[in-house]
């Protein structure tokens, strides 16, 4: 592993985002300035924060769009406050035509005008997380107490629901549009099988379930729970329903990132104590590199087409490493 | 580390909360205290430190109101502990209508803020002109009550001495172990709002069931929720104890909104304290007894509680 360069925000790393391309590197600390940065590592643009924390950015029509606890999105020289409360998350549809952020009850969608005339408004719950389904641009799942909802834009209601009670804190769609997946607090994961509208509970987990990722193909689906990661295999009939995960070992402690490479398919997870794995996966069995990079890991993004990684520290350092050769 | 206190503000719609948040939030007192505030639809607080946030409640187990927890809290406290630029003081306005069960059972049931935060109290504001009306038209008021460390009897100048007696006393009936203040305009030294300590254990060896009797059941009212307090000299027995209040919150955890004890243990040179909140408890030593004499204190506030099965069923433990 070698490391081409790196650049230290004011404070812990939240979340890492590239556009696209590959080109430019959105890093968002829990406080302060939101930076862009190149592949190479160098500093490019520092854009303003959102006051007492940052949400998770994305990119939207080209530019960073940025959001946080002030209740603001910032894209460009555009700057919208729906209404009250924050927002901790933008996320940009996979056609990249819109851009969504959650707001207690409500999920707003924009397009790139800037008309919010598809968001969805007065859901039943507050909204935890959401996600876009990769496979169907126009389609996005919402999730808040307990309920997972699935929707379509320009629909009043969902169409598909999943119920499994709990609180979930994270939801992720799988690549190929199959799985929904959740990370819950209560020390498990919920999957549903959209198509043949069937869920599955998975506990056990020693702690809330802090990070969750589909390998791009929707084949895997990582999760973490506590130093060690648990990969369900999503390929077959049943996909995880009676089969063994892999258990990655070789963390220190509690995985607080994960995230699978959309080029090689190989999975990268940090944990609180520094400890780096990269996770090669072949026939049902696994072979991993180790890096102790001695700063807690809070964030990680695999380049897009790249075999480099962007690591976010708990002290606001990133690094870039790159895989290649 | 050091853990960050935590302050849950709760109180009635119009009760006062808005006008302490300014006022703690003006004040120069040389403390960097981030606010959550939930009440949305009345004036917003413009301020820098000022997080809005919609309430969101988890269902940890279907349903059942001592799981219920905050979602939208664990996410801000969260990402407000990761800050390199830490505070000193978090206070959390709950809404008007909110019961604060789920904000404090959110403290005891997340790992990470039990490990990076401390409820140091329930500050409750009450109208002290229109609380005998909102108790009897609404759960939540008396709820509010009921989990008070602190109580602000607001709005005092605008309550004839007599609405002032029948109010302070409809209190007491819910909650003997509050300590109330008098304000007008929520006007209070601000360390008695922060410097609270209901959820500190090292301050549990301060109770005193003894006030119950001064305070508690003598007046009439028309609530069910109640606080009975317990002591006896002597000893427990350590499995007894655990066993009944095992039972106990298993069986009637739901209504029972505070407890708190201090134990002496057969066998335990230290004071045991505990605390709990429904379903949720907590114990830790507090300390040796240092040639006290050896006693049991015991304090629930709850629903339908019923004073005399307490009393038994702790006397049966007793060693």
């Amino acid at each position: 592993m070698k490391s081409p360069g790196s650049i230290t925000a004011r404070d812990h790393i939240l979340d890492l985002k590239w556009n696209p391309d590959g080109t430019r590197l959105l890093v968002a600390p829990v406080s302060g300035p939101v930076l862009v940065a190149n592949d190479a590592g160098a500093p490019l643009e520092e854009i303003p924060g959102h006051g007492m924390g940052n949400g998770s950015p994305d990119w939207f029509c080209g530019e960073p769009a940025t959001c946080g606890f002030d209740g603001k999105i910032r894209c460009g020289s555009h700057e919208w406050k729906p209404v009250r409360g924050m927002i901790e998350h933008v996320r940009t549809s996979p056609d990249g035509a819109f851009l969504a952020a959650a707001q207690g009850k409500v999920l707003h969608i924009f397009d790139s005008a800037g008309s919010d005339e598809k968001s969805l408004r007065d859901l039943p719950a507050g909204v935890s997380d959401f996600a876009w389904n990769p496979k169907s641009p126009g389609e996005i799942a919402t999730v808040g107490s307990g309920k997972a909802m699935l929707w379509r834009l320009g629909e009043k209601e969902p169409f598909a629901r999943f119920d499994s009670g709990g609180a979930s804190l994270l939801v992720r769609w799988s690549g190929d549009g199959r799985w929904l997946a959740t990370a819950e607090q209560s020390q498990s994961v919920h999957v549903y099988d959209i198509p043949r509208d069937y869920e599955l509970n998975m506990s056990g987990y020693e702690s809330k379930v802090r990070a969750l990722a589909f390998s791009a193909d929707g084949k895997r689906l990582a999760t973490a729970g506590s130093a060690v990661v648990t990969v369900w295999p999503c390929a077959s009939k049943n996909g995880p329903e009676g089969a063994k995960p892999i258990q990655v070992d070789g963390s220190e402690c509690e995985v607080e990132a994960l995230d699978f490479s959309p080029s090689t398919g190989q999975l990268a997870t940090g944990d609180g104590k520094g400890t780096l794995l990269v996770v090669t996966f072949e026939k049902g069995q696994f072979r991993r590199k180790r890096a102790r990079l001695g700063v807690g890991i809070s964030a990680l993004a695999w380049h897009p087409s790249k075999p480099l990684l962007a690591v976010g520290h708990s002290t606001g350092l990133v690094t870039w490493i790159s895989l290649e050769g | 580390m050091s853990r960050i206190p935590v302050t849950i503000l709760t109180g009635f719609l119009g009760a006062g909360k808005t006008t302490l948040l300014n006022r703690i939030l003006g004040e120069n007192h040389g403390l960097r205290i981030a606010v959550i505030e939930n009440e949305f639809g009345e004036v917003g607080i413009d301020h820098e430190l000022v997080i809005n946030a919609e309430e969101e409640l988890f269902e940890m187990n279907n349903g059942c109101i001592c799981c219920t927890v905050r979602g939208d809290l664990i996410r801000i406290l969260g990402n407000l502990m990761k800050r390199r630029d830490k505070f000193d003081h978090i206070l959390i306005e709950t809404t008007g209508l909110a019961d604060p069960g789920p904000v404090v059972q959110t403290f005891f049931v997340d790992a990470d803020l039990r490990e990076q935060t401390v409820v140091n109290g329930v500050v409750t504001v009450v109208d002290a002109r229109h609380f005998s009306r909102h108790v009897d038209d609404t759960h939540e008021a008396e709820e509010q009550v009921a989990f008070a460390d602190v109580i602000l009897l607001n709005k005092c100048d605008l309550a004839t001495p007599e609405e002032l007696q029948e109010t302070e006393c409809r209190i007491r009936a819910i909650n003997a172990l509050a300590v109330i203040h008098r304000t007008k305009r929520a006007e209070i030294d601000i360390k008695k709002v922060l410097e609270v300590g209901g959820f500190n254990l090292d301050r549990a060896t301060e109770l005193n069931p003894h006030f119950l009797d001064a305070h508690g059941h003598h007046h009439h009212h028309h609530s069910d929720i109640s606080s009975v307090g317990i002591e006896a000299e002597g000893e427990c027995d350590g499995k007894k104890l655990n066993d009944w209040i095992s039972k106990l919150v298993r069986d009637q955890g739901q209504d029972i909104f505070r407890m708190k004890g201090v134990f002496a243990v057969k066998g335990q040179a230290d004071r045991v304290v505990f605390q709990g909140v429904h379903m949720l408890i907590d114990a830790a030593s507090g300390g040796l007894w240092a040639g006290r004499p050896r006693k049991n204190s015991l304090v629930f506030i709850g629903r339908k509680l019923d004073r005399e099965a307490l009393t038994s069923g702790f006397r049966s433990c007793l060693a």
